[in-house]
């Protein structure tokens, strides 16, 4: 029972830390909550499905356009709805708002396009479970894991190494400075909205894979990636992949205790506790 | 057929002006971006439906509803009055996830996703408001009596305190205000309208469940106050009408409903990020919103 709840909680984590990684990538730039995140990963999910289920697109290939659809969604989310307000030195939380009101609408262009019906991508057929000292483990799950890992080692590399990393460290430091030595803020924002939102695209169609589809799943995976992002602390990418990987595991050992509906409830509880006494998180700077 | 119609969009009108005017007193007169305006509708909704399921009369129902409902503000400000600007919207946004989490999953008081069907309709000292002309005229005297109040309350000193720390709440606790009583006292005020509004909805439609009470469910009383512009009572009447009439047509042209219920959502999302980006203080808007 311990060493499945464990293998459930890394897996939920994997999956979070999928969302939560590129949603901070973005707030340690444009220094904001982008809620319209979890709208870019149900898009993902659903171009996915629509591309590969309905109309029979080879899986590789919807797959790659589902992701390209993904990062051009949050590019253009940044485009014609952030920067405009960014440009009038809109306050952080009117941002938030707005992007509250994009996740929204685009969610109910998914419900009236897709309908509320549960939907799955039958690209894997349901695999018996591998037995691992006597807890249960998919094939798909193992991918899954395995994919974010490598994605966080990427993003790592990337952060580190590039010179795209660097300027977007330097805009997330100190934007007016980064400006005086001459890089563009404008577009590091929009590389780090294609490249958040590109990792969230990715992790859409795993959880597509792994889980049913819903209009409304974005929200809850938004949530549940702002969560781990301010457990690990906001703005910094290890520490939301850190705080994913706490959150999922919370959540499946809390339902050892109380029935599983309440699982989300204790995510919710995290975040209050994290909000009110460590507001920096874990590895988190601190916000002036 | 038509003015039983009619009178439907006129209750609907007058719950959503009690929700939106009561969430103006927290966000436009305090500048508490309080996103958990849903929870304290649910607990009214719930403690209202509750209690008239096992046999109160609607006086005691309605009074019970928005007395929790403001407990539960108080409770909120508690923990969240050091919280400001995004890190508030989002703890109070927690705080509706929790209670639709708690409606959905404590099946033994609430149903579940079951919901709880056969709500009486009110009855208010041998005033039968069973009819839905009858309780259009609670709804309007209920709602009056709630722009009064919160008239009577952004004209008095304590609302003019308020509106102090929505300003500066640094100037304000040098004046010597205890800002985080002002505080909590408007969130809690604020929801004892919500809970109000609450129970006026679960006596109407007479089935509540959890569905109804998603952070979905904040956008339209979002999309209401935004336009009408923070602090302004009078802008937030003419939104909620508005606001409630304008998806209507959709239904006369004939989409079905499954189409109608996401085009709703969509109007209003689209005219809340249209007037944040193009009108931020709205179309009565005293105070810039920040």
């Amino acid at each position: 029972m311990f060493l499945q709840l464990l293998i459930n909680g890394l897996i939920a984590g994997a999956i979070y830390a999928l969302v939560a990684s590129g949603f901070s990538l973005i707030y340690s730039t444009c220094k904001f909550i982008h809620f319209a995140h979890g709208a870019v990963v149900t898009f993902s999910v659903y171009i996915a499905y629509l591309l590969f289920s309905n109309l029979g697109v080879n899986f590789w290939l919807a797959i790659i356009l589902a992701v390209a659809f993904a990062a051009f969604l949050g590019w253009l989310i940044n485009l014609i709805v952030y920067k405009p307000l960014r440009n009038r030195k809109t306050s952080p939380v009117i941002l938030l708002v707005t992007g509250f009101a994009v996740l929204i609408l685009l969610e109910s262009l998914i419900l009236m396009f897709f309908g509320a019906d549960v939907k799955t991508i039958d690209f894997i057929e349901i695999a018996e479970g591998w037995q691992f000292f006597g807890a249960v483990i998919t094939p798909l799950q193992i991918v899954i894991i395995a994919v974010a890992l490598v994605l966080f080692v990427l993003l790592f590399l990337l952060m580190k190494t590039t010179r795209l990393g660097k300027a977007m460290r330097a805009v997330s430091d100190n934007k007016e400075v980064a400006e005086v030595v001459g890089i563009p803020a404008e577009k590091i924002y929009s590389w780090s909205f294609i490249i958040g939102s590109a990792i969230a695209g990715i992790g859409g169609i795993l959880i597509g894979l792994e889980q049913n589809l819903e209009p409304t799943m974005g929200t809850n995976l938004v949530i549940k990636g702002f969560t781990a992002a301010i457990i690990g602390g906001i703005g910094s990418v290890p520490g939301a992949v850190l705080g994913s990987f706490l959150l999922g595991l919370a959540e499946n050992f809390g339902i050892w205790y109380l029935p599983s509906g309440y699982k989300d409830a204790i995510a919710f509880v995290i975040l209050f506790i994290f909000l009110l006494f460590m507001p920096h998180g874990i590895l988190g700077l601190k916000r002036k | 057929m038509l003015s039983a119609y009619i009178i439907h969009l006129l209750i609907l009108i007058g719950i959503y002006l009690i929700l939106a005017m009561s969430l103006q007193l927290a966000m436009g007169f305090s500048g508490l971006l309080n996103l958990g305006h849903i929870a304290f509708y649910a607990i009214g909704a719930y403690t209202s439906a509750l209690l008239a399921l096992a046999g109160c009369p609607f006086w005691l129902c309605i009074l019970c509803a928005c007395l929790l409902a403001m407990a539960f503000g108080h409770l909120l400000a508690i923990p969240t009055h050091k919280l400001k600007g995004d890190y508030l919207a989002l703890a109070t946004m927690g705080f509706t996830f929790v209670v639709y989490a708690v409606a959905l999953n404590w099946t033994d008081l609430t149903r579940g996703p079951l919901g709880l069907p056969g709500i009486p309709k009110p009855n208010l000292f041998g005033l039968d408001f069973s009819s839905n002309f009858n309780f259009l005229f609670l709804t309007i005297a209920i709602a009056l009596i709630t722009y009064l109040i919160i008239k009577q309350i952004t004209r008095s000193p304590f609302g003019k305190a308020l509106q102090a720390v929505r300003d500066d709440e640094l100037a304000a606790q040098v004046l010597g205000k205890n800002t985080f009583k002002l505080k909590s006292y408007s969130l809690a005020t604020s929801a004892f309208f919500a809970g109000i509004a609450g129970s006026l909805y679960a006596h109407y439609v007479t089935f509540i469940d959890p569905s109804s009470f998603t952070i979905m469910q904040l956008i339209p009383v979002l999309a209401i106050v935004i336009i009408a512009g923070l602090a302004s009572l009078r802008g937030t009447i003419i939104a909620a009408i508005i606001l409630i009439l304008l998806p209507e047509p959709l239904r006369f042209i004939g989409f079905p409903s499954s189409i109608v219920g996401p085009a709703r959502q969509i109007i209003y999302a689209l005219i809340l990020i249209l007037i944040l980006i193009f009108k931020p203080t709205g179309f009565f808007g005293k105070v810039k919103l920040e």
